[in-house]
């Protein structure tokens, strides 16, 4: 690379960081142009670290109220049920344990100023290592915000209060869950598997998850690796 | 003289029935003639979509969600290219928006036209399915001109579309608006009208927003009720926010706020709209402009999780996306919009007679595709 092209990057990236990425998508020369790119990325990539390891160093006391709603919401669980985070406040989520998860959202839909009443998607994930999560995305029609709920759980004891008489989608989002998952949605009224037979063995999203050999003397076509 | 007590039945529909639009189970318990429990099996069409997921790069899902929704393959690859995009925070390119915008509409014209002539199909109406048919047999030639597909496109890519607008795209699509718009009226009148229609539809099934909006139903359904939200107006993703148009929402005109006429209407009506969208877009569309432009090398999406949602022809699609920094995805969740809107059948359609059960399931506009994933 030559001087010039690298002071040319020097400039673009900077404008780049302040939003402007006209003049990088202007360039003509496809080579140059994603050097430029390249080097936006990383100069974007530093600032990110900077920005994530610069609180933590000074920690102010009295840090302004957060406009981001997971913020604000998880603030407001928090000094409604004490003790009911599972982690810090961050921009994504609110991490909350199990226990009194069915008042807690019970609450989250009457409270009139939070009116959470859509629950818009509930899935699991397998975080490996032993620990299952379920997470919903709440939404509020009225207010039109959204913020998503994670709560973990172990393998041995999946066990999370079943939200289903709250947001009535739930009985079919928590049956699919278990299904995928083997959740158990505890005071669930109908818990049974929703898109697989009743009686499939194990929990196809599970990534050690191991396909049966037959189903009913079926064989059962197992999972190819990429491309076979 | 005693009285004549009822005998409740158990009666299975399907797995295998016209009127249940696919693979579609209902166990019914009935009293004579009227419902008293209606519980759908589902599960019949299942196809591992999100085990797939975890196995191939974030482009190959595409066409993987072609085939989840098949009557609106368009609106499934625009719904899950938005969330990929917005994960990775990739900017496209002002023609290709229009171009997504263009396909999202045409597909949703087309899918609509589906549900309203099988809608009245399933109430013993042919002609009109037979009309609506031919107007969308139009939409797919102009697929097919564009892309070479008629049904399952993977148009869209992950930061551009596959192919640029054919040469006299925008004339072709214009000659068919000028067709089809006075189309509209004739379908009003043969169907929309149609008194044994109206009698079939009206005041059917109907379901309170309330109801609607706890059991996620969302879309035309949850419209129909009169609750006025689409995401196209109230979360604009793509360029929605540039277009003028209106929500039309049901109004109880032929019987009560929410019942199965209303939901019929509200598609009608928003056919309307897509053509007012499609006209605006295709005389705003840039000539210039590469759609491969800012198609990235690799699709490596940071680490992350993002929920997005896009307004397909049956309601909120969303796609929750979890990324490891790998190139694979480390889960995809598909939240669909027939999902909750069947799930709602058991709750409005108790209490009716049999023959109403077809008419409210063939409202709510169902794809099984999409339900069993």
């Amino acid at each position: 690379m030559s001087a010039d092209q690298e002071k040319l990057i020097a400039e673009l990236v900077e404008k780049g960081l302040a939003g402007d990425m006209e003049p990088i998508n202007a360039i003509e020369d496809r080579v140059l142009r994603s050097k430029a790119k390249a080097a936006l990325a990383k100069a974007k990539r530093a600032a990110k670290v900077a920005a994530a390891s610069a609180p933590a160093e000074e920690k102010p006391a009295e840090e302004p109220p957060s406009d981001n709603p997971n913020q604000k919401f998880g603030k407001m669980i928090e000094d409604k049920f004490p003790g009911s985070l599972d982690a810090d406040l961050n921009d994504t989520h609110i991490q909350l344990k199990p226990d009194n998860w069915f008042d807690i959202a019970t609450w989250l839909k009457s409270e009139p100023a939070l009116h959470f009443d859509s629950l818009q998607c509930q899935t699991g994930m397998d975080l490996g290592e032993n620990i299952l999560e379920a997470r919903y995305n709440l939404h509020s029609m009225t207010h039109d915000h959204m913020i998503e709920i994670r709560i973990a759980v172990t393998r041995d004891k999946p066990n999370i209060p079943s939200i289903e008489q709250i947001w009535r989608i739930g009985d079919w989002f928590e049956r699919e869950t278990y299904d995928m998952f083997g959740f158990h949605f505890d005071g669930h009224r109908d818990h049974r598997r929703m898109l697989l037979p009743e009686d499939w063995e194990g929990y196809p999203l599970r990534k050690d998850y191991e396909v049966q050999e037959t189903y009913h003397g079926i064989i059962v076509p197992k999972v190819k690796q990429g491309w076979e | 003289m005693g009285v004549i007590h009822g005998e409740e039945m158990v009666l299975n529909i399907g797995p295998q029935h016209p009127s249940t639009h696919g693979v579609l189970r209902l166990r019914v318990k009935t009293d004579g003639e009227i419902i008293s429990e209606i519980t759908p099996v589902i599960g019949y069409l299942h196809r591992c979509f999100e085990k797939h997921c975890e196995n191939v790069t974030y482009d190959q899902v595409i066409p993987y969600t072609d085939r989840c929704d098949y009557l609106a393959a368009m609106a499934n690859n625009f719904g899950y290219v938005v969330a990929v995009e917005e994960l990775m925070e990739l900017k496209v390119p002002e023609k290709v928006e229009y171009i997504r915008v263009i396909m999202a509409e045409l597909q949703r014209i087309a899918s609509h036209l589906l549900a309203l002539g099988v809608y009245g199909l399933d109430i013993g109406a042919f002609t009109p399915f037979l009309f609506m048919l031919r107007d969308r047999e139009r939409i797919l030639d102009i697929f097919e001109l564009t892309c070479g597909a008629r049904l399952l496109y993977n148009y869209m890519w992950v930061g551009g579309v596959s192919h640029d607008l054919p040469k006299g795209f925008v004339e072709t699509t214009f000659q068919f608006l000028d067709y089809f718009e006075p189309q509209i009226d004739e379908y009003n009148k043969l169907l929309t009208h149609n008194k044994i229609f109206v009698e079939r539809t009206a005041d059917i099934g109907v379901l309170p927003a309330d109801v609607a909006i706890s059991y996620g139903v969302s879309g035309p359904n949850l419209r129909a009720s009169g609750v006025k939200w689409d995401l196209r107006r109230n979360a604009p993703y793509s360029i929605y926010d540039k277009f003028e148009f209106d929500v039309p929402v049901g109004d109880g005109a032929k019987g009560t706020l929410g019942d199965c006429w209303d939901r019929y209407y509200v598609r009608m009506l928003e056919v309307k709209e897509s053509v007012k969208i499609l006209r605006q877009a295709l005389a705003q569309i840039p000539k210039e402009g590469d759609v491969h432009q800012a198609l990235p090398k690799k699709i490596r999406p940071p680490k992350g999780s993002i929920y997005s949602r896009t307004e397909t022809p049956r309601g909120d699609l969303g796609f929750y996306i979890e990324s490891d920094g790998s190139p694979i995805p480390s889960r995809v969740k598909m939240r669909s919009p027939a999902f909750t809107a069947l799930s709602v059948l058991g709750e409005i359609a108790e209490g009716w007679m049999m023959s109403d059960v077809i008419s409210i399931l063939g409202s709510l506009d169902i794809v099984l595709g999409e339900i069993d994933r």
